[in-house]
């Protein structure tokens, strides 16, 4: 697929993602393991796409479970460029990922933009729902929206994808070797953001052991995450059974 | 009202078609000013439509739910399961007062927003991600298919389910909700699984290691990461999880000041070889 397309495509990706329409569906759509898989169809090379998505993921894993729908940071903006052009120069998922995250924090403005401009929408409404306009209610709510967000967020992915490409690429063949690694350390570090913020989200202290003993059951019994999905789940609900237990004495 | 009104009844159709508008915008129209106002007003339409005649019913109970507005898009639907089952008690002629129905909405939208944020957000989301993660990591198309299909699939059930329950039991079905323990044990059987797979995550893949090496003039040579291992696998990443968490949770979500920090700290240690 030529480099056009690609960013077209990405371009209306970007914006229907970050439409929010379908609550959890377009919160799915907008993680980057998800824009991976997007990617990978466009471009052919579903491995090195999804290797890149499943290390961006790691670093926004918990900034979507924000509360309040407040973007601190937009895991969208930052897969829909980095995911591309990584895969169309051949990079490394760590250098993609230290690619991504100034479009990360530049996603955060855009969508500041939206929110502005869909105050627009609800005084709208507000004359539509004197006349008794239901029809009205509902363009306000839906198509005015996605308009404004085509022309808002189109654009940004488009132009950095399309003049990217080349850009990035030569960008890569001066790289000086100890910032390639400082690259592959932040790959190494990053993850760990997103560990941390799902964890003070989920926010109990006094469950942090358990974030412990998964840790361990990794590095000493060396279980998949599978394994430790199934153990966790029964031990959940064993300890449910007996705290219910107590209740009931 | 006359004595030969007909009773006016909605049936289950009408009610999921609120679920569905919901769902679909219950963050896309949603501005800085009065949040999901908008989109909680369109979803009442078609059951307004039906349930009002004229203009002037239809216009003043638009504009009720065109005040503010705002919880979590899941579990706000008892919310309006609720609102859409005194709207139908308004319309068959029940004493039932504007505010009341603001009230409710607004008394409701704090706590049912915590609880979906703690179940839907924090729980869930990221369980459903971390499980395919691993497919992902290897290159596999599964690690983004199956958490795209099992996670709306999910949600979609529960609001479903609680749309329902809102209209059937109206005020009732949050009072089992919100003070049942059983809502409290699933929070906490969800916080318990989804902690100890980011735990089980961070193992696997925050990767620190430092090629650090103390020379003796004895020439023997001490490699820092042995020792660390000999005390316990991993405690780099584990120490580079929780200086982060303990930042957050004394600062507050300051990501991309943080983002930039490791930004800073990886060129350094690069450069100076320590990591």
């Amino acid at each position: 697929m030529s480099v056009l397309m690609l960013a077209v495509c990405m371009g209306f990706y970007y914006w229907f993602c970050r439409l929010r329409f379908g609550y959890t569906f377009s919160s799915m759509l907008l993680q980057p393991v998800v824009i991976g898989v997007f990617v990978g169809l466009l471009t052919g090379n579903m491995p090195l796409a999804m290797k890149i998505g499943a290390g961006l993921q790691l670093v926004y894993l918990g900034v979507t479970s924000t509360p309040g729908g407040n973007v601190p940071s937009d895991p969208a903006l930052a897969g829909c460029i980095a995911i591309p052009l990584g895969v169309m120069s051949n990079m490394t998922p760590e250098v993609a990922i230290a690619l991504a995250i100034p479009f990360g924090v530049l996603g955060v403005f855009v969508d500041q933009l939206r929110r502005s401009t869909n105050a627009v929408w609800v005084h709208m409404a507000d004359r539509y729902a004197e006349k008794a306009d239901t029809r009205g209610i509902l363009r306000a709510a839906f198509l005015y929206p996605a308009i404004a967000g085509l022309i808002i967020r189109f654009p940004i992915v488009f132009a950095i994808d399309f003049f990217g490409v080349s850009a990035v690429e030569k960008l890569i063949t001066i790289l000086p070797q100890w910032l390639m690694h400082s690259f592959e350390l932040m790959g190494g570090i990053l993850p760990a953001l997103g560990f941390a913020i799902t964890l003070s989200v989920i926010g109990k202290k006094s469950l942090i052991p358990f974030f412990i003993t998964g840790f361990f059951a990794v590095m000493y019994l060396k279980l998949d995450t599978m394994a430790v999905a199934i153990f966790a789940t029964c031990i959940a609900l064993l300890l449910g059974l007996f705290q219910l237990k107590e209740e009931a004495i | 009202m006359g004595e030969n009104t007909k009773v006016k009844k909605l049936n289950k159709k009408d009610i999921t078609k609120s679920m569905w508008i919901y769902y679909a915008g219950a963050e896309l129209s949603n501005s800085y000013e009065r949040l999901q106002s908008l989109v909680f007003c369109a979803s009442m339409t078609p059951v307004l439509k039906k349930l009002y005649d004229t203009d002037e019913e239809l216009s003043a109970a638009l504009k009720r739910h065109l005040v503010f507005f705002n919880t979590e898009g899941i579990f706000g639907a008892i919310i309006q399961g609720i609102a859409i089952s005194m709207e139908e008690q308004k319309a068959n002629g029940e004493n039932v007062t504007d505010e009341a129905i603001t009230g409710i909405k607004t008394g409701l939208m704090g706590p049912l927003a915590g609880m979906g944020d703690a179940i839907v957000w924090a729980a869930i989301m990221p369980i459903i991600i971390s499980i395919f993660l691993p497919f992902a990591s290897n290159g596999s198309a599964l690690g983004g298919i199956m958490p795209l299909i099992l996670y709306p699939a999910i949600t979609i059930a529960i609001a479903y389910w609680l749309i329902h329950n809102g209209y059937t039991l109206g005020k009732k079905s949050v009072v089992s909700l919100l003070h049942g323990g059983k809502m409290k044990s699933i929070i906490f059987t969800a916080n318990v699984i989804g902690l100890t797979m980011m735990g089980a995550l961070s193992a696997s893949y925050v990767t620190i290691s430092t090629p650090l090496k103390l020379g003796f003039s004895s020439g023997t040579q001490i490699v820092v990461q042995d020792i660390l291992n000999t005390v316990a696998p991993g405690l780099l990443p584990l120490a580079a999880v929780f200086i982060i968490y303990f930042y957050l949770r004394k600062k507050g979500p300051y990501y991309n000041r943080i983002l930039l920090t490791v930004v800073a700290v990886s060129v350094i240690t690069s450069l100076l070889g320590i990591l």
